[in-house]
């Protein structure tokens, strides 16, 4: 995962110290020798070409400019390579740095800035435990919202499985009851993993379905509810008012917002809906395995400052990763 | 849809005309819109960086001069916008008789394959097609029931098979009855990456049941990867066209339309919402014209033609053309343009539209359908004399306190009924020849527009 973006910073970075070559030739190969192969050559070059104290605005400019473009490339959001480029810029110039340190400190600034951007995921093993022990009766509430078509009801089946292997018991609501087979689809799933599901008729108030789901839960003791919706637009004004609504009237522990690792700009635009409209509490990316470029992982965390707690990896049951921040940065070669 | 990047584009142009002189910092600033737009909306970051540079040079170029030059940075825009958008063509169904046209439709999870097959089936059924769907996505929990449900809601045929897991055994089994019909709509499971496994099981199916079309779904909001993606399927399997999905949302389909463009598979369709109407046809001169501002008359048109049969608009024009209209038939067209999706989808389609948007209440816009279904109610509270004289309920407000309390709503209810069946006589009358199936003037729909700003107040 992410090997793309990281190549690409890689690939850049060498091509600018590559054009810079016949200027300064003589440091340049002092520099190679003192430097790891692995390292890249952007943070070299702007080691040398600046090396000897501070950074200009100007030069700053350039540099930035494609970098700016390679996160672009990567899809993170316009606003947020924006942001990105502007932090890494005050941090740096006017700074003075050591000729050997310039590329180590270019770096951590950039890991500061994105380790920033991204919040600590919580864990909800320890959230789910946590209720438990304080109020053993009642059930812990997760809702899942999103656009049509990101897998919800296929996470929503890896979660239970999750969960389950972590010893606890759930239910599921299906409280889509709009889309053709949503039922079905998620009745399928609660036979394979083998448990109960709560469903009433298309065209039933979802909100109903979900309230039912927390009833059924009290009853039987069980630990978790999970609840489907339909997938709505987040341009729909009236659908947004029906999350609301389900939200009010289910009052979950946990709102998950369920978006793709593959959506471009749309992103911004989706997630800040639902986090108008529900106030979520963590992320979920789905088909991070589609593509190599990570650059919605960033756009999603700066927009809502909301953490991302897991990424969808595959079709089956187990193909879902709890989101790790260092990890992700170690992937980015940071 | 698109409402900001068209506002955006517009006022890059708008700037360039209104310009006295092009300067270095005045371009620089259009560029710099330009590029912010575009990218905005996933637009590849390489055609971008193209088409700056071409307006730059241009700018900078000392021998055209003046006014010339502005014409000429347009044109340039223009052209490379809609080359950005990739070659208009048409998904085409063969009519002769031995020929069964199939169509098969490959995509990623969750891109809205099997919706779009509902949609695909009803629009073509609607245009006198004999239309079976078979589902062959044998692996997502509930997907043959999905295409079930879409099928029987639209009464059109359909064929699956619940238990058998091999999609190209489903195929083998219902293939002899598929010989009534004219047009078959494939449906496949989605696809994650393309792994060998996938690419085998594509390949076989292929094999087996020889599609004359292979179209593969992508949804509209896909970013930078979508090239990827269109590059990697048009490898394994000869793709024919691309149908790009939720085009509804605040996504601007740069990534997916660029992408298209880039490796030359044509966009056959765009689908722009939920429901069974909500696909339509894709013409990159057309959809440039609306992202402009300036409106396209032939998209609204065939919307209107799809969803309205020839005998019932018959009927209304006649009356039209008697000059009388019942509440009824009033209904009836509101209704038509319900199933348009209402107001809110075929405005960008209105030329001029863009600029009278904001003397409009977004009130009036939404929730057209409670209002409408509120509107049924009423119309069966009242007498057949009152149905179709309408005038007499003028000023009665006996009348129209018994209407409103059959139909249980508050009398501005009615009234405000009254006022609409009002607002639409005359403009029947004053629109005269008023010929809907033979297109309108650019001017009669802008005349139309405005009056739409002006008096629609509910």
């Amino acid at each position: 995962m992410f090997k793309f973006l990281k190549e690409k910073i890689t690939n850049w970075t060498k091509k600018i110290s590559k054009e810079k070559e016949p200027e300064k030739e003589e440091k340049k190969k002092v520099v190679i020798k003192q430097k790891e192969e692995k390292e890249p050559g952007f943070f070299k070059k702007i080691t040398e070409k600046v090396g000897k104290i501070k950074v200009s605005e100007k030069e700053f400019e350039a540099y930035g400019e494609e970098l700016k473009m390679l996160l672009l490339e990567n899809n993170v959001a316009f606003e947020i390579a924006d942001k990105i480029i502007e932090s890494l810029k005050e941090e740096i110039i006017g700074k003075e740095f050591l000729k050997k340190e310039i590329e180590f400190e270019i770096k951590e600034c950039l890991k500061r800035i994105i380790e920033n951007i991204l919040v600590e995921p919580f864990n909800i093993v320890e959230k789910i435990k946590e209720k438990n022990s304080d109020q053993p009766k009642e059930p812990y509430v997760i809702l899942f919202a999103g656009i049509n078509g990101t897998g919800k009801t296929t996470t929503i089946a890896k979660i239970a499985n999750y969960l389950k292997n972590s010893g606890f018991s759930c239910v599921l609501a299906a409280a889509d009851t709009f889309r053709a087979a949503s039922i079905e689809q998620i009745k399928k799933h609660g036979e394979r993993l083998k448990m109960q599901v709560i469903a009433q008729q298309y065209g039933a108030d979802p909100a109903a379905v979900g309230f039912d789901a927390i009833q059924y839960a009290r009853k039987n003791f069980v630990n978790v509810v999970l609840i489907d919706t339909a997938g709505r637009m987040h341009t729909s004004k009236n659908l947004i008012k029906e999350i609301e609504k389900i939200s009010r009237v289910c009052k979950p522990d946990l709102k998950f917002f369920i978006g793709e690792a593959i959506t471009g700009n749309d992103i911004v635009e989706q997630v800040k809906s639902f986090d108008w409209a529900i106030n979520i509490d963590g992320i979920i990316l789905t088909k991070a395995d589609v593509d190599e470029r990570g650059g919605t992982i960033l756009s999603v965390g700066h927009v809502t400052k909301k953490p991302i707690i897991f990424l969808g990896t595959g079709q089956e049951y187990d193909k879902i990763e709890p989101f790790n921040k260092n990890k992700f940065l170690k992937e980015l070669g940071l | 849809m698109f409402e900001k990047l068209g506002e955006i584009l517009r006022k890059v142009t708008d700037k360039v005309a209104n310009a006295i002189f092009l300067d270095k910092d005045l371009v620089d600033s259009i560029i710099k819109d330009l590029q912010r737009a575009l990218i905005e909306a996933d637009v590849n970051i390489m055609l971008v960086k193209q088409l700056s540079d071409k307006i730059r040079k241009i700018a900078v170029d000392e021998r055209i001069k003046g006014i010339e030059k502005k014409e000429h940075i347009l044109k340039i825009l223009h052209d490379e916008l809609e080359n950005i958008l990739g070659e208009y063509k048409q998904l085409k169904i063969k009519r002769e008789k031995n020929q069964q046209n199939r169509i098969m439709l490959l995509g990623l999870y969750g891109s809205g394959k099997t919706t779009t097959i509902a949609k695909l089936g009803n629009y073509f059924a609607k245009r006198g097609q004999k239309v079976a769907l078979v589902g062959l996505d044998t692996h997502r929990p509930a997907a043959p029931e999905q295409l079930k449900q879409l099928a029987e809601e639209h009464k059109i045929s359909y064929f699956i098979d619940l238990f058998e897991k091999n999609p190209a055994k489903v195929w083998k089994k219902v293939k002899d009855k598929l010989k009534d019909y004219n047009l078959i709509l494939i449906d496949t499971a989605g696809r994650h990456t393309l792994d060998k496994v996938l690419i085998a099981e594509i390949k076989a199916l292929e094999k087996e049941i020889k599609p004359t079309e292979i179209i593969l779904v992508i949804p509209a909001d896909i970013g930078q990867a979508a090239k990827k993606q269109a590059q990697e399927f048009k490898e394994v399997t000869d793709i024919s066209g691309v149908i790009i999905t939720r085009m509804d949302s605040t996504a601007k389909g740069g990534g997916a339309l660029t992408a298209c463009a880039e490796t030359k598979a044509p966009v056959y369709f765009i689908a722009t919402g939920e429901k069974i109407n909500d696909l339509e046809e894709f013409n990159p001169k057309s959809f440039l014209a609306r992202l402009l501002g300036r409106g396209d008359l032939e998209a609204l048109l065939e919307k209107i033609r799809s969803v309205t049969d020839e005998k019932s608009q018959k009927k209304i024009q006649t009356k039209i053309s008697e000059g009388k209209l019942s509440l009824e038939d009033v209904i009836e067209q509101v209704k038509s343009m319900n199933s348009l999706g209402g107001f809110d989808k075929i405005k960008s389609m209105i030329p001029g539209f863009s600029k009278i948007k904001e003397k409009i209440p977004e009130s009036v816009l939404e929730n057209q359908e409670t209002r409408i279904s509120k509107w049924e109610h009423i119309i069966k509270s009242m007498t057949q004399h009152e149905k179709e004289n309408p005038e007499i309920l003028e000023k009665q407000t006996s009348r129209i306190q018994r209407i409103a309390k059959g139909a249980g709503v508050p009398t501005s209810e009615v009234r405000s009924l009254l006022k609409q069946y009002r607002l639409l006589n005359d403009m029947v009358k004053s629109g005269g020849n008023l010929e809907m199936s033979q297109g309108l003037s650019q001017k009669q729909l802008q005349k139309f527009a405005r009056k739409f700003g002006k008096k629609l107040r509910f």
